[in-house]
């Protein structure tokens, strides 16, 4: 294992089949979202790819009601960022979460979306 | 490593104007250099900010473009691109140009035009300042940026929606008295709580303004700066970065590139928060202040808010923060921004900012922040 071994569109690709993976640090051990090219704690070049599990908690979170042009058909919709249990921290849409319960230190897990027919993160009830 | 002065400030009116971002930075310009009482043909260089001209205008290569309308087309020119702190980012590199020796007269500034567009079309292009695949793709707007900062600081601290309708309540007074400002209004907590909601807490009165404007200055190193009357000194510019993507932040209450920014200003500077008696912040929101005012250890961090519900940052109070009425009430076209805060600074240090007047101001701060908090700069002037 040399340079980062998952690229963004790999990593996309296999979030759309449900899968997380993040990336490890063969010299350190610390653990990364791709891409990556140089170990950010210990400057090392040398990545394994790792799965990652997509259960974790909530660490903030809005609710976007005035939105960019193209997501504006979607508004109101919750955007969090969740801490993983493995320790890295992903920005996704909650769905099928009722808006006015939503708090940080909910447990959520993973689930893949298109949004705008891209590939892209959600987290749905644990 | 020469002493570096700003000799003379210009800024547009801020608000809607009916021209480019090119004439707006030519008449700021122009308004610099016979403040600094210099003919066009002494600057060697021109350091320039504009962020979203390739969208809102369709135009790259903004840099020459704005010196070839300010009529100086030769100087070499560079355009900086730091989001919201671009043309803070141009400062920077500037007073190295004149510290190093390089040149001993520099032009800085920066011009912004997005009220050409509709609003839905500038949160786009705004969002261009986050990261592509992981956050636009979600529909993330920089009002939601700041809104994660909000939640993580409201549940750690116990930071309230009213205590951030304060600020926003606080750059109003300051901006009624600023004639460059885009609002003159004074409103009520009441106002700010009522607004309608752009992304929870956050609302509509929380938010800076779509502008367009443009600042300019003119930085000389000291040997002409003695021939000038009233140099107000460059004591410290520094930068700091951090992680592109919000969700890295690992604690989201807080604005670290803020912080080691700051340390690094205060320590090339030799002084300490408590030294500061002016403060031009970059309050986009109303929480970016709160989190500010403690970053830059004006207050210990949780009590931003305290601080501005007490008004121990208004005009009067313990250190006056935005007098020029911030970011929320003169308005931010972002390419200027950084720029308009010096100018300000300049302003107040030189005893020239009327009713707006920081009594006795000797030292002054300004803090810019560029995109999802990964870009900060921290400059501090002092007078003679």
């Amino acid at each position: 294992m040399t340079e980062s071994t998952v690229t963004l569109t790999q990593f996309f690709e296999q979030a759309r089949k449900g899968a997380l993976t993040g990336i490890r640090c063969g010299a350190c051990g610390a653990l990364a979202v791709p891409p990556k090219a140089l170990c950010p704690e210990c400057g090392a070049r040398r990545w394994e790819t790792v799965p990652l599990s997509g259960e974790g908690t909530i660490a903030s979170y809005t609710i976007i009601r005035v939105a960019p042009r193209g997501h504006a058909d979607d508004a109101p919709y919750a955007i969090a960022a969740v801490r993983l249990r493995e320790g890295v921290s992903l920005l996704g849409r909650v769905v099928d979460v009722p808006l006015d319960t939503l708090a940080i230190g909910m447990l959520v897990r993973f689930r893949p979306i298109v949004v705008k027919d891209r590939p892209a993160i959600g987290f749905g009830p644990a | 490593m020469r002493r570096v002065a700003v000799v003379g400030v210009g800024v547009t009116k801020f608000g809607r104007h009916d021209r480019t971002s090119a004439e707006l930075f030519a008449e700021a310009a122009a308004d610099a250099l016979a403040d600094a009482d210099l003919p066009a043909g002494r600057v060697q260089a021109l350091y320039y900010g504009n962020v979203v001209g390739g969208e809102t205008e369709k135009q790259l290569h903004t840099g020459p473009q704005a010196a070839s309308v300010l009529g100086i087309p030769t100087v070499p020119t560079t355009r900086f691109e730091t989001a919201c702190a671009s043309s803070h980012a141009a400062f920077r590199h500037a007073v190295m140009e004149v510290a190093s020796g390089a040149s001993d007269v520099v032009l800085v500034g920066g011009a912004e035009r997005v009220l050409n567009v509709p609003t839905a079309d500038s949160t786009e292009y705004f969002a261009y300042a986050s990261d592509a695949s992981w956050e636009q793709t979600l529909g993330l707007t920089f009002p939601g940026v700041f809104a994660l900062v909000a939640r993580a600081h409201m549940h750690k601290h116990g930071t309230t929606e009213e205590q951030m309708a304060a600020v926003a309540v606080k750059n109003h007074k300051h901006g009624v008295l600023n004639p460059k400002a885009q609002f003159r209004k004074e409103i009520t907590l009441d106002t700010v709580l009522s607004s309608p909601k752009v992304a929870d807490p956050l609302k509509l009165y929380d938010c800076c303004p779509f502008t367009d404007g443009g600042a300019a200055l003119v930085l000389v190193s000291e040997d002409v700066a003695r021939t000038t009357r009233r140099p107000i000194w460059v004591l410290a510019s520094a930068a700091a970065s951090d992680w592109m993507l919000i969700s890295d932040k690992r604690d989201l209450s807080r604005v670290p590139a803020t912080e080691r920014a700051a340390a690094a200003a205060y320590r090339q500077a030799g002084i300490g928060p408590r030294d500061v008696d002016v403060v031009e912040l970059h309050d986009c929101f109303t929480i970016a202040e709160i989190v500010a005012t403690e970053g830059l250890g004006l207050f210990e961090p949780g009590t931003g808010g305290i601080a501005a519900e007490k008004g121990w940052t208004s005009l009067g109070g313990k250190i006056p923060v935005n007098p020029s009425g911030g970011l929320k009430a003169k308005g931010h076209p972002i390419g200027a921004t950084g720029a308009a805060q010096i100018c300000e600074v300049v302003t107040q240090l030189r005893a020239e900012a009327g009713p707006r007047q920081v009594e006795g101001a000797r030292r002054g701060l300004t803090h810019t922040l560029g995109g999802n908090t990964a870009t900060v700069l921290v400059s501090l002037f002092g007078r003679d």
